[in-house]
């Protein structure tokens, strides 16, 4: 159970759990639940840095995934569309795996509240979705990111051996003797230092699109997680594979959801003109119901083309809602209407809405293996903040809440279990290893000596990353943004810090962050300029055919004191073998 | 589209607030050239990025659905990341919170909140679970729109920022609260009415809310907690009668 | 700019652990115009209080006999008396309306087999009850019925 911290000067407190999970969003409250659930008798804490109900899975919009009992769908065809939708770079083990428990782990998020909307029947309602072949995608409105992690966070409430320990921190997972033993963190509130030892510790702290300027991310969305795996010593795998979400809001980068175009809608260029029909974009009968990665491409080359509009925030092309008529908008797309008009000022039902494609989601991720597991014994990563790898170069629309689910609760199951079999490490030199950390947190905060602006850094990694990792690439432009990141990273170092105060110091925390992103920022770039082909979301201009006879492989990012090194890993291929991917 | 045209200077008087320095909480002032597509949220950020990196404040989603960054503007409970500047003039008051203690400048301490919605057991409680085998429930979209408005809560507390209740009886459940449990109450799954009715006319009482409606005047969501409330009365009331001609499990 | 709210309020059971400033209200917050209204709604509660003290000295005066009546209906006849009854009845239609106009969002959706009317039918309904009563109230006084 929670142990109060000891009295006596504690310079890090200690806290003692069977299972410690870093994140409080879909994949970590799932976690949570299936852990506890699998043992009567563990306690987990769930440490996340920010009110679990302010996880950044909040703000999913579109659907889940999975085949509905009873429907024409079948798991074979769901297995399909993933892997076709994965460049066929997917492990096909996983995959398989994912679209066999998608369906009980949505039932079950229904048993625990979740809002599905329903059929006149009362069965659970499906909408069409990106690249795949049958509506599959279970919806609750167009806020189902929403309601799945209110439910599951509701419905955690109900143990009491899940302990919570909200807006705390985690800057360094605690690896001893090779094993992972548990994690050091800041008490956000009081600057306090804290160990929480694990005998397994589950990352679920989502991706890190805030390394570029465009996201649809908050701004949470920092690869803590990722960084901090990275650093332990895992491999960061398939980095150079950024979803690029084709209808952002221009400017703040804000989500439409693609049941926009679920629901009907149309993609437009400056002369009204639906290309995706019009023009050949490899997304053939299906339009603007093709896979993300394709039709983020069209608009981009469409807006080359001189067929896009031009705004205060760059060039853009047009979602046309009209023809779907209030009614319908009012009942299935509610809250795109809401923040059309809310944050640019455009009402769906008379106007087209201005968008174009933003960072939403990162295919890559920390290195494990269907079980959730990572290479270090203990330590286990789910969600998006984990490469499985499912998704593989491109992830569907709509697969990604499930895969939060399906693998949260498949790490939360690992992990009790080996939690149950395995001992404690040697606590005194990991409290030195936490009081080293803790030392290193208090010289950075608050110390007014250094030349360098945080928020000057953070824009000019941003620029970077989107300069080099945009839709395009190009291998000079990769190349070069490798070649910024470096001395962007000796810059950080020369971080001026102003706020001295410990308690609640949120400067001190986006440094971290900002760290965090550098190293995340790294490993992208490096990946992305090392994958001489395009496959998936990867599209370099330079190699535009995908090559599998050299690059059928995941890449790796390792981090070693001598600089980041990158390394591959072999895909498993069981049923599908890659094909030309048509649509 | 809003277009990115002329900059507007506007003064923030921001509350200000270090435990470990200040007595009390005080106001600094701070000069923030606006873009007009703005929202309070953007000049904040300005503020931290560019003049005082000091100054500590939530926020996450910037749209509206993650429900960080509830702050009192110009004396209103609002979400800045919602909340247009082109409604305030030169001078913008940014407050914590009212009604929350005061953790740091615009940083609340939220436990409070956490116990109160916690206090009224927002899960689906059922006497038999179901398995995942079994498919899920047969809910109709008349069933569904029973609740359905009530589970659209954000948990961004303006409500309780703005509830005259909230500022007199500490013991309160409050809006959001009651307005959770009352969306379990109304769902056709759950079977916990009888457990929530009591906890509704237990210490936190419902009936403590005198329809001020300051709640869903403030609420971004359209939640309507005064609605959930007032219905939580005469439903707390019917359970109490039948309590006495219905036999419980207790 | 701003002012307490009760010092308890929103605190959780344990203390965190740092300190907190009080929680605090606008200055202004009782004196916004919703606010106003909301307070002069509960404020009637007032002018009830004092209807029933008068329903009380009406039945002490049946009580007592026809001259004491007499004197009662006649001191009734003063301004203070009138003008108090014309602002209790001004706050009876204030209170009325607005509690007529947020009446429907108070009824739950179903209970049981039972579901609310329309919103405009229930105004309807509500108005109708209410004029009916007082024009019977009217009739009964007024010695015309029954």
């Amino acid at each position: 159970m929670r142990f109060e911290p000891q009295e006596g000067n504690p310079l890090v407190e200690v806290y003692r759990h069977d299972v410690v999970i870093v994140g409080g969003g879909g994949a970590g409250l799932r976690a949570a639940i299936a852990a506890v659930e699998a043992d009567p008798k563990i306690s987990v804490a769930m440490v996340s840095k920010v009110y679990p109900m302010r996880s950044h899975t909040v703000s999913a919009e579109g659907g889940a995934a999975a085949y509905v009992p009873g429907s024409e769908d079948s798991l074979e065809k769901h297995f399909y569309d993933t892997v076709k939708g994965s460049d066929f770079l997917a492990d096909q083990d996983c995959a398989e795996y994912f679209v066999e428990q998608a369906t009980p782990e949505l039932t079950l998020l229904e048993h625990w509240g979740c809002p599905w909307s329903r059929n006149d029947d009362g069965t659970v309602a499906t909408r069409p979705f990106g690249g795949m072949t049958v509506p599959r995608t279970w919806y609750a409105a167009d806020k189902v990111g929403f309601h799945m992690l209110h439910s599951l966070f509701q419905h955690s409430m109900r143990f009491d051996r899940i302990v919570r320990y909200d807006e705390n921190f985690v800057t360094r997972i605690l690896v001893d003797d090779g094993v992972c033993r548990g994690v050091v963190a800041i008490d956000i509130r009081s600057g306090v230092m804290r160990m929480f030892l694990g005998r397994a510790v589950i990352l679920a702290t989502g991706g890190a699109g805030k390394c570029f300027p465009f996201t649809t991310n908050g701004t949470i969305k920092t690869g803590d997680g990722m960084a901090l795996a990275y650093r332990a010593g895992v491999g960061l795998k398939d980095m150079e594979f950024l979803q690029y979400h084709p209808t952002g809001l221009p400017g703040t980068g804000i989500l439409i959801t693609e049941a926009s175009r679920g629901e009907g809608g149309y993609v437009l260029n400056s002369e009204g003109e639906r290309f995706l029909v019009t023009r050949d974009y490899g997304v053939g009968q299906k339009a603007e119901l093709g896979p993300r990665d394709m039709i983020s491409r069209a608009e981009i080359l469409e807006i080359e083309a001189g067929r896009g509009l031009q705004g205060p925030y760059g060039e853009y092309v047009l979602l046309d809602l009209r023809h779907l008529g209030e009614a319908k908008i009012m009942a299935k797309l509610p809250f795109v209407r809401e923040l059309a008009r809310t944050y640019i000022g455009v009402d769906p039902v008379y106007e087209p809405i201005p968008i174009r494609p933003v960072v939403h989601y990162m295919m890559g991720g920390v290195d494990t293996d269907i079980r959730g597991a990572t290479p270090i014994p203990g330590l286990y990563a789910a969600g998006e903040t984990a490469c499985v790898s499912m998704n593989g170069a491109n992830r569907l629309g709509s697969n990604s809440l499930t895969e939060c689910l399906v693998f949260g609760a498949r790490a939360g199951v690992e992990a009790a279990a080996y939690a149950k079999g395995s001992a404690d490490g040697n606590e005194a030199r990991l409290r030195s290893e936490a009081e080293t950390e803790g030392a290193r947190i208090d010289a950075l905060r608050g110390r007014k000596k250094g030349g360098e602006k945080m928020s000057v850094i953070r824009h000019e990694m941003q620029v970077s990353m989107e300069r080099g990792c945009g839709v395009y690439r190009k291998q000079e432009s990769m190349n070069q943004t490798v070649a910024e990141l470096a001395p962007l990273k000796g810059r950080y170092a020369d971080l001026v810090l102003e706020d001295t105060s410990k308690v609640f110091n949120t400067e001190v925390l986006q440094a971290l962050e900002l760290g965090n992103m550098l190293d995340v920022a790294e490993s992208i770039a490096i990946a992305a300029a090392a994958r001489r082909e395009s496959r998936g979301a990867h599209a370099c201009r330079d190699y535009p055919k995908r090559n599998d006879a050299e690059f059928l492989h995941h890449s790796m990012m390792f981090f070693t004191p001598a600089g980041p090194r990158l390394d591959k890993k072999a895909v498993t291929i069981t049923r599908f073998q890659p094909e030309e991917r048509k649509y | 589209m809003a277009d990115s045209g002329e900059l507007r200077k506007r003064t923030f008087v921001v509350t200000r607030f270090d435990p470990d320095k200040d007595q009390v909480p005080k106001t600094q002032s701070y000069e923030v050239p606006c873009r007009p597509e703005w929202k309070v949220l953007d000049a904040l950020n300005y503020i931290k990025d560019e003049i005082d990196p000091t100054l500590s404040h939530r926020w996450s989603c910037r749209m509206a659905v993650c429900g960080s960054c509830g702050m009192n503007v110009n004396g209103e409970p609002k979400l800045t990341c919602k909340t247009s500047l082109a409604e305030y003039g030169d001078t913008v008051e940014v407050a914590p919170l009212a009604n929350f203690p005061i953790i740091r400048d615009l940083v609340i301490e939220m436990d409070g909140f956490m116990e109160k919605f916690k206090a009224v057991k927002p899960w689906v409680i059922v006497a038999k679970e179901k398995a995942a085998e079994e498919g899920t429930y047969r809910q109709s979209p008349a069933q569904l729109a029973a609740f359905k408005q009530f589970s659209m809560c954000i948990n961004c507390m303006l409500c309780y920022a703005a509830c005259p209740v909230v500022a007199k009886e500490p013991d309160f459940l409050g809006p959001a609260a009651i307005a959770l449990g009352h969306r379990y109450n109304m769902d056709s799954r759950d079977e916990g009415a009888p457990e929530r009715n009591e906890i509704f006319r237990g210490e936190g009482t419902v009936f403590s809310c005198s329809y001020a409606n300051e709640c869903s005047e403030v609420c971004p969501k359209h939640v309507d907690p005064a609605a959930a409330i007032n219905q939580s009365k005469l439903l707390a009331v019917i359970d109490w009668a039948t309590s006495f001609v219905v036999k419980r499990e207790k | 700019m701003t002012r307490p709210s009760d010092p308890q309020a929103m605190t959780p059971s344990k203390p965190g652990r740092t300190r907190t400033a009080p929680p605090q209200l606008p200055d202004d917050f009782w004196t916004r115009p919703r606010m106003r209204t909301y307070l002069l709604f509960d404020a009637t509660g007032i002018v009830y209080l004092l209807v029933g003290l008068i329903a009380l000295r009406v039945a002490w005066a049946l009580a007592d006999g026809a001259p004491a009546w007499d004197a009662l209906l006649q001191s009734f006849a003063s301004p203070g008396y009138v003008l108090f009854h014309i602002l209790a009845l001004i706050s009876a239609i204030f209170v009325g309306v607005r509690f007529f106009r947020l009446f429907p969002k108070a009824q739950p959706a179903q209970i049981g087999p039972v579901k609310p009317p329309p919103p405009a039918v229930l105004h309807a309904l509500l108005y109708a009850a209410w004029g009916g009563i007082t024009l019977v109230l009217l009739a009964v006084f007024g010695g015309i019925w029954p």
